[in-house]
């Protein structure tokens, strides 16, 4: 009411000239005020996320309370969602994984997480609350969240049948397969590399120095060179693989759920070189600029046994939580095979974390190896 | 000239030239100052040192490329450089060659409605540059539109694989992201043309090929610079394009710093190899007007 007869007074220019001022003064304060009293009350939640997770499914419970998703920013690996972080970016909560928890804790990124905040977390796998990477130095520094396979999928109707009887990751530096098959754009591609050579993946993972440079050569240009190109968008492999621009490729479980149900023959091979597992989780990072019970809020949603029904329907991925394990569909929790993420890790190779130095020159080594390709 | 009117044409100039230094001036600067840094790690050494440039000239195996031999101990950043120069040389020879006749034909035959002409040409820029990259993939692409066309047209069984993920499709896309950059300068310059000096040749019995030689090309020189210029500098550090079309075989050195700040931790690497790209163009470009030899030309047409 008041404002409206500022205005219809105003109109009327029955206002004098100090009524105007002190008004617009007032106003300018407002103005002035607003900013710091949203900056008292928290931004807004900003989570660094795989691409396909920045999903209402995933966090349930979160958007049932807060209303909408909080803001997400995709990265494609963790290197590159740690070099945005340490370039200023402000992110409150980030989705590493075992391997790679530990650059983001040692960058002085991350803060510790109070575990008696979240609800779910009794729930979890006893044996992953206190796995390496979940727990750093006696500190939870990441709430695990979804666990899997890094594996080689193949179309079955357009690859050779010799591939599908003894699968081994050589697939991806014969040339035979030249522009059919596509690797993850990583510094992996060295070490599966190393190991179709025949060193184990305990050594492989941790080249370096005059080893590395032979194994990027002999390896890794041969890798460049046979994919058709190095994904970094798992929507992208997935469009080539259903379309038959490439006949194999490394993948998550996903990838081969997703094409699956869209009636493609696909399959998820064991390689005689081992397939990978790991574990990824929710950590919480000292950057952002929302209030953490926000952050505790999405973890939490995360954790809870309903996304991890949904995770375990749709993508085909394990779960943190036990419960999700009796609420999912028994048919799907059977086609998984295994619903013990020990078990699970036991039956392939656990990704593992190299140093730092090791990282960065790896990082450094596999730029370069692209880099020269013809 | 008055100090009035040079102090209004100071004003006049501030506004730019603040914003100019606060997002052009400053960064450089920093980028400058950085390259004399060291970063290992998480850490950067703040302590002046050359190791930068040092590192990229330093000599070493080096490799062969494309039969040309390297010879440095970081040979990454020279072999970049060379490729992006290049492909960047490419795409510009394309652009003017097809932007080059459309600007002839705006300023020669268009008589009508030239505004509407002009605001065409502008089509492609109403969406995104991103958008119009990934609609080459598309175009591009395994199932994309060149392939299935052939396909249905029964030229090809199999799609051509050929198209995308190589130098090839980043040239092209930079071509056709940058044509209407380069229309608009040579047409600004052949449109000044005092149509006179056309008839005054033909009258003293110039054929048309000669009339065109003599009169239209070197006249219309200024805009086809600025607009080579224009397309040469900014696609030569591009990034955006190689990563999305290029695969791994299109990378430019663009990509290469990116990859330095973002990935590999060597920020003040990055700093280095980004001065020495600036240099280089700096370098090239004046060569290349000092070649055609701009400044008589300059004096020529005043």
């Amino acid at each position: 009411m008041q404002r409206v007869k500022f205005i219809d007074r105003m109109a009327q220019g029955k206002l004098s000239r100090r009524e105007m001022l002190q008004s617009a003064g007032a106003f300018g304060v407002g103005l002035m005020a607003l900013p710091r009293v949203a900056r008292a009350q928290g931004g807004p939640l900003t989570c660094l996320e795989w691409g396909g997770y920045d999903a209402e499914e995933y966090v349930g419970s979160y958007v049932s309370k807060h209303g909408a998703l909080p803001d997400f920013s995709i990265f494609s690996g963790e290197e590159e969602a740690l070099a945005k972080v340490r370039a200023g970016f402000a992110a409150d909560v980030m989705h590493p994984c075992n391997y790679s928890v530990s650059r983001f804790v040692n960058a002085g990124l991350v803060t510790e997480i109070d575990t008696s905040k979240l609800s779910n977390w009794a729930d979890v796998f006893p044996t992953l609350q206190t796995a390496e990477g979940v727990m750093l130095d006696g500190k939870v520094v990441m709430a695990p969240a979804d666990w899997g396979n890094s594996s080689i999928a193949y179309r079955s109707d357009l690859i050779d049948p010799a591939f599908a009887e003894d699968p081994s990751w050589a697939i991806f530096y014969d040339e035979a397969y030249a522009g059919k098959v596509s690797m993850l754009d990583n510094e992996l591609v060295i070490q599966i590399g190393a190991m179709v050579g025949g060193m184990p993946y305990e050594e492989a993972y941790n080249l370096t120095g005059d080893a590395l440079a032979a194994a990027a050569k002999d390896w890794g240009a041969k890798g460049v060179n046979v994919s058709r190109f190095l994904w970094t968008d798992a929507s992208e492999v997935q469009q080539a693989m259903a379309s038959g621009e490439i006949i194999a490729a490394y993948a998550w479980n996903d990838l081969v759920k997703n094409l699956k149900a869209e009636g493609i023959p696909v399959e998820y091979a064991s390689p005689k070189e081992g397939m990978f597992t790991w574990f990824c989780g929710l950590t919480l990072l000292n950057s952002g600029k929302a209030d953490p019970a926000l952050a505790y809020d999405f973890i939490d949603a995360w954790l809870s046994p309903e996304t991890g029904k949904y995770l375990i329907e749709s993508s085909g991925y394990g779960h943190a939580n036990q419960k999700s394990f009796e609420i999912a569909d028994p048919a799907e929790v059977a086609a998984m095979g295994i619903s013990d993420p020990v078990a699970m890790m036991a039956s392939a190779k656990l990704f593992l974390t190299p140093t730092d130095e090791v990282q960065v020159e790896q990082n450094r080594v596999w730029g370069d190896t692209k880099a020269l390709k013809m | 000239m008055s100090a009035g009117s040079a102090r209004t044409g100071l004003s006049l100039l501030s506004p730019a030239f603040l914003v100019m230094a606060a997002t052009l001036l400053a960064p450089v600067v920093a980028l400058v100052v950085m390259s004399f840094w060291t970063q290992s790690g998480f850490e950067i050494d703040r302590t002046f040192t050359l190791d930068n440039y040092a590192r990229l000239g330093e000599p070493g195996e080096g490799v062969v490329w494309y039969g040309i031999r390297f010879p440095f101990a970081y040979p990454v950043p020279a072999v970049l450089m060379v490729k992006s120069l290049a492909m960047s040389l490419m795409a510009t020879i394309c652009v003017i060659g097809v932007a080059w006749p459309m600007a002839y034909f705006l300023a020669f035959r268009v008589t009508r409605y030239k505004a509407m002409w002009i605001i065409l040409l502008t089509i492609p820029f109403w969406t995104s540059y991103l958008l119009r990259v990934f609609s080459w993939k598309i175009v591009l692409g395994f199932n994309g539109a060149i392939n299935s066309g052939l396909q249905w047209l029964g030229l090809i069984r199999e799609p051509l694989e050929f198209l995308l993920y190589n130098p090839i499709a980043v040239m092209i896309t930079l071509a056709h992201s940058w044509i209407a950059f380069s229309v608009l300068p040579i047409y600004v310059s052949l449109e000044k043309i005092d149509r006179s000096l056309l008839e005054a040749a033909s009258d003293l019995g110039d054929s048309k090929w000669a009339r065109f030689r003599r009169i239209t090309l070197p006249l219309s020189m200024p805009g086809t610079i600025a607009a080579t210029l224009l397309i040469f500098i900014p696609t030569v550090g591009d990034y955006v394009t190689p990563t999305l079309v290029g695969g791994p075989g299109g990378t430019m050195v663009g990509s290469l710093v990116q990859q330095l700040f973002l990935k590999q931790n060597d920020a003040p690497m990055g700093a280095a190899i980004s001065i020495v790209m600036m240099l280089i163009i700096a370098a090239l470009v004046g060569l290349f007007l000092w070649a055609i030899g701009y400044g008589r030309m300059r004096k020529r047409i005043g």
